[in-house]
């Protein structure tokens, strides 16, 4: 087969980061070497030169309109936002671990190699129809993270948090493969177009392609953390080093709703329907159980867990509105929880704050001495809570307003209370912050050990914070020029 | 050319040179404070000159908006936002009020904000921001992005320069306010997807296509966010903790203000638009309008803190403003009006010179206090004058507020009417009972002879920084007292064709369904 350009334009956007992924180690190839100034530099400089060459290549793809396809990826608008959305996550996520790895003391080669090639792997979970290549991008985002969470080795949890998701996350993928195997089964196809057409054709739809169908929403919600698919998400999001934590948030969640959205609610709309009252209650359940279980936390970072399951159930409500509005509604709001989520967990790395577990406590009193770093993430808290004029408030009005606008308003009625209660809990950091004052043994704990200076990351919050507030002051340019056209890519193959 | 640029976008200038101010205010270090403070005041007296003369010479046509501002802003999958803003005469003068209390807040409270006293001042003009936007929004989502604007700056005035319990009081402000606006959304999401359009005037006309017992649900959604704000017996609960936790300048807001937003929304959004639902549950409103008149009132006379006092006095007389609002007569109508402009002026001079006491003894506690006229005769004088512009007394602002009130409620065509009246009537007494009594505890008598006592620590009378401010607030409480029609012109035309056009749709739904 002859390569054509066209071929080589939709696989650029992965090559490149796959490229700086296979450098890496060879910068860093004795691993203790990677603490030495220079080395570690150029590392992050490698990392950070693939991430905006992919973003650089897939903003002149999306600028230029066209939407190349190989085999049985397709580069086209939702892939790009996608690529695009992912690359974003991981530069902030690799800002912030310059300093949190340096802060842990734990500088290695393998890590930023881990984060491309799970990049890589988001990248072609969203840019494809075909469950085989899905079911390789589900594994190749998957397995680096795995290995990405248990990767400060000499934390306590680190091992058991990475256990925890390798075996979990290997179920889920085995429940999607034996999802994958049904649909195939009763269609003969692997692409999921010509698995709806001849569904469609079928008539009525088949148990044994519903219960198929049904896996694969199964092994989505599970990266998704929906409930009843979300016990992994404390415990991994604790152990893993706090920008991995980020990143695994929201760039997962992202390409497991992209990927929803591909296979599942537009390629198989008459099966999507069939899903949709059980994605509905699991979409309460989340909300319910998410915002309930964030209020009880004392350390932030199993506080954020549980707000990202709530997330979830929000971006699913959208998948219960069901129209096309309502999928630009969803891509707008993971482009705010991109920016809110990462700003909130970055800023534990720009206050160098190490450990698995860093409690509200630790936050206490220290919006005064960085004014700048606490306000931004005081943006992002509001932006989470759903207060205007954040983005987070447009994500969630653009879905609710389509919940209400199909008469699902009792759902939209509990998606409102559920963000009320969430107001309590993402307030809490902006109290500890500005209002409370720090305890005595912090005081002195902060006067022996000065916090170490983390211009990186907080050059990434600062980046969020400013992202939440532009984004919420110009919904409407965003959502039209970049959200609804890349929802428009796929909606249009259906009739 | 820059007078010109203001002129054709002067509210969006008046709405948010505060806020551009303000954040310019944040960048002047922690020891600059005083450079931000004379900063910040003399922009807040500058937003006031621009409001006073470029809106009061607007004053032509008595229906129409005084002055306006529109132009597409976005469109929210489908349905279009406007950012739409006038000046008319239902907000003519709760603008000038607005505009007009925060510099006097701002050099009120000059010596005690404390710490941080530049962060302090820019969220004040950002809360400016917040109020001004809210009051001159005529699309209803504009509308809400202000009025949840509000909320922050006011979350971190308690929450950071409150008393002891700040934290509490500042969070239940936040999820108070929140939990009625959040399903005020839902509402007004559902109303939007049936009309199409956030302008309200569209609303109303896609309301009347509705179920009665829709109309009903969405009118009780919009009720409960207003409400909550006003905050409407039993749901006032957080405002005695807000008010009482509150910095001086920020309860001087609070009370001022963002009180007069709630019973704003009533008259501009939740009764024009759902004037059958309102006629409904007129009956509803009126006996929590009268309870909380009543019920503020004795609440305030067992209080033995007179901020809380002065918080509770604040229920009941909101309580005053709700049922004139509630009567639906032209004349209940205007005396609402007019009792937002005085409860504004009042209440906000009591929290100032509550404040000012307690700058100097640090305590509020009535015990601590006696014979506070013999140490300060020249605050005691306009303690006297504000405390009686509260209790009503006549040629004082708050007597020809109250009176208009009763006497719309008695006269309302609502068989209510006049039993309400009459109790509500007891409120005037008891708001007698309750500050005369205070009164008699804190100024008069001998000095407390306790050494610790808050009479003890005063030093003081009040400087003529204190005088500056509160003789303009003087001023204002005998001219509205003896010429209230400078304040009621404005909104006579535009309360007369709210009211017909209310009525008449009314006796047309009754008309079809009998």
């Amino acid at each position: 087969m002859n390569l054509s350009p066209s071929m080589l334009s939709a696989l650029m956007p992965l090559l490149i980061p796959a490229l700086g992924a296979c450098l890496l180690p060879i910068a860093a190839l004795d691993s203790d070497q990677a603490t030495v100034k220079w080395i570690r530099a150029s590392m992050f400089f490698i990392a950070l030169l693939a991430l905006a060459g992919g973003f650089l290549y897939l903003t002149r793809l999306w600028a230029s309109g066209a939407q190349p396809e190989f085999g049985a990826l397709h580069m086209d608008r939702l892939a790009q936002f996608g690529g695009i959305f992912v690359l974003v996550a991981a530069a902030l996520a690799v800002l912030q671990l310059w300093d949190h790895l340096h802060q842990e003391g734990w500088v290695k080669g393998e890590t930023l190699s881990l984060l491309l090639f799970s990049v890589v792997g988001m990248m072609l979970f969203s840019a494809t129809g075909n469950l085989l290549l899905l079911f390789l991008g589900l594994e190749l985002l998957s397995l680096p993270l795995y290995a990405l969470t248990a990767t400060v080795r000499t934390r306590e949890k680190a091992l058991e948090g990475g256990m925890k998701y390798f075996l979990t996350g290997a179920v889920a993928s085995a429940v999607f493969l034996m999802g994958s195997v049904l649909l195939y089964g009763v269609t003969g196809s692997l692409d999921i177009a010509v698995i709806g057409q001849r569904l469609a054709q079928a008539g009525p739809v088949d148990p044994v392609a519903l219960v198929g169908a049904a896996m694969l929403l199964a092994g989505f919600l599970f990266k998704m953390s929906v409930v009843p698919f979300h016990q992994w998400t404390p415990d991994v999001y604790e152990a893993a080093p706090h920008p991995i934590s980020g990143f695994m948030s929201v760039a997962t969640k992202g390409v497991a709703v992209l990927a929803l959205l591909r296979v599942l609610a537009v390629g198989l709309p008459a099966v999507g329907g069939q899903l949709r009252e059980a994605v509905a209650v699991l979409a309460v359940l989340s909300l319910v159980l998410g915002n309930l279980a964030a209020l009880a936390q004392s350390s932030i970072k199993r506080m954020l867990a549980y707000s990202s399951i709530s997330h979830a159930g929000y971006l699913l409500l959208g998948f219960v509105a069901a129209t096309p509005a309502a999928y630009a509604g969803i891509l707008f709001y993971l482009l705010a929880y991109l920016a809110m989520n990462m700003g909130a967990f970055g800023i534990l790395s720009a206050f160098g704050l190490v450990g698995e577990e860093v409690t509200f406590e630790q936050l206490k009193g220290r919006g005064w001495q960085r004014p700048g770093l606490a306000i931004a993430v005081a943006l992002c808290m509001f932006s989470l809570a759903g207060l205007p004029p954040m983005a987070g408030f447009y994500g969630k009005y653009m879905i609710f307003k389509e919940l209400i606008m199909q008469g699902h308003i009792a759902l939209a009625i509990v998606g409102v209370l559920a963000s009320l209660v969430s107001v309590y809990y993402y307030l809490r950091v902006p109290v500890a912050l500005f209002i409370e004052q720090p305890t005595a043994a912090a005081q002195r704990e902060a006067a022996e050990r000065p916090a170490l200076l983390a211009p990186l990351a907080g050059a990434s919050v600062l980046i969020c914070g400013f992202l939440v507030l532009a984004l919420g002051l110009i919904p409407g340019t965003v959502l039209d020029s970049f959200a609804r056209r890349a929802a428009q890519a796929i909606l249009v193959q259906v009739p | 050319m820059i007078t010109a640029w203001i002129n054709s976008h002067l509210l969006s200038f008046i709405v948010f040179a505060p806020l551009v101010w303000g954040l310019a205010l944040l960048v002047l270090p922690e020891r600059q404070a005083p450079l931000a403070k004379l900063l910040g005041l003399l922009g807040a007296t500058g937003v006031l000159a621009v409001a006073a003369v470029q809106l009061l010479h607007f004053n032509s046509d008595p229906l129409g908006q005084l002055c306006a501002e529109r132009f597409p802003w976005f469109t929210a999958v489908g349905i279009p936002v406007d950012y739409h803003l006038a000046v008319d005469g239902l907000n003519l003068w709760l603008v000038l009020l607005t505009t007009f209390l925060v510099p006097l807040t701002l050099l009120g409270t000059w010596n005690s904000i404390g710490k941080r006293a530049g962060t302090a001042v820019a969220l004040f003009l950002m809360l400016e921001t917040g109020m001004l936007g809210a009051l001159v929004a005529q699309d209803l989502l504009v509308f809400y992005l202000f009025w949840e604007a509000m909320l922050l700056p006011m979350y971190f005035l308690i929450g950071v320069w409150g008393g002891d319990e700040r934290k509490y009081a500042a969070t239940k402000f936040v999820l108070f306010t929140l939990a009625g606006s959040l399903l005020w959304l839902v509402a007004l999401l559902f109303l939007a997807g049936k009309a199409g359009s956030f302008a309200p005037e569209v609303m109303a006309q896609a309301v009347l296509a509705l179920p009665a017992g829709t109309q009903a649900t969405l009118f009780l959604a919009f009720a409960l966010a207003f409400a909550i704000k006003v905050p409407l017996f039993p749901l006032h609960t957080w405002l005695p903790d807000a008010h009482t936790q509150a910095p001086t300048g920020g309860s001087v807001l609070l009370a001022g203000v963002l009180l007069k937003l709630g019973s704003y929304g009533f008259l501009r959004f939740a009764y024009p638009m759902f004037p059958q639902a309102a006629a409904r549950y007129a009956l509803l409103l009126a006996v929590l309008a009268t309870v909380a008149i009543v019920y503020g009132a004795l609440v305030a006379m067992v209080q033995t803190d007179i901020k809380k006092l002065v918080a509770y006095s604040s229920v009941s007389h909101m309580g005053f403003i709700m049922l004139g609002i509630a009567s639906m007569t032209l004349i209940g109508t205007q005396g609402a009006m007019l009792q937002m402009l005085n409860h504004g002026i009042s209440t906000g001079a009591l929290f100032l010179l509550v404040g000012m006491l307690y700058d100097r003894a640090h305590t509020r506690r009535i015990a601590d206090f006696g014979g506070v006229a013999l140490k300060m005769p020249v605050f005691t004088a306009f303690f006297l004058v504000v405390t009686l512009s509260s209790i009503g007394l006549p040629l004082t602002n708050g007597f020809t507020g109250e009176f208009l009130i009763l006497n719309g409620t008695y006269n309302s065509a609502y068989a209510w009417g006049r039993p309400l009246a009459c109790v509500a009537t007891l409120g005037v007494l008891l708001s007698a009972v309750y500050m005369l009594w205070m009164v008699q505890r804190v100024f008069w008598g001998p000095a407390n002879p306790r050494e610790d006592s808050g009479t003890a620590h005063l030093h003081a009378d009040l400087n003529a920084r204190e005088i500056a401010v509160l003789v303009p607030i003087v001023v204002l409480i005998f001219w509205m007292g003896v010429h209230p029609q400078t304040f009621l012109g404005h909104s006579e035309g535009q309360v007369g064709q709210l009211l017909a056009r209310s009525a008449q749709t009314t006796a047309q739904a009754n008309k079809v369904t009998p």
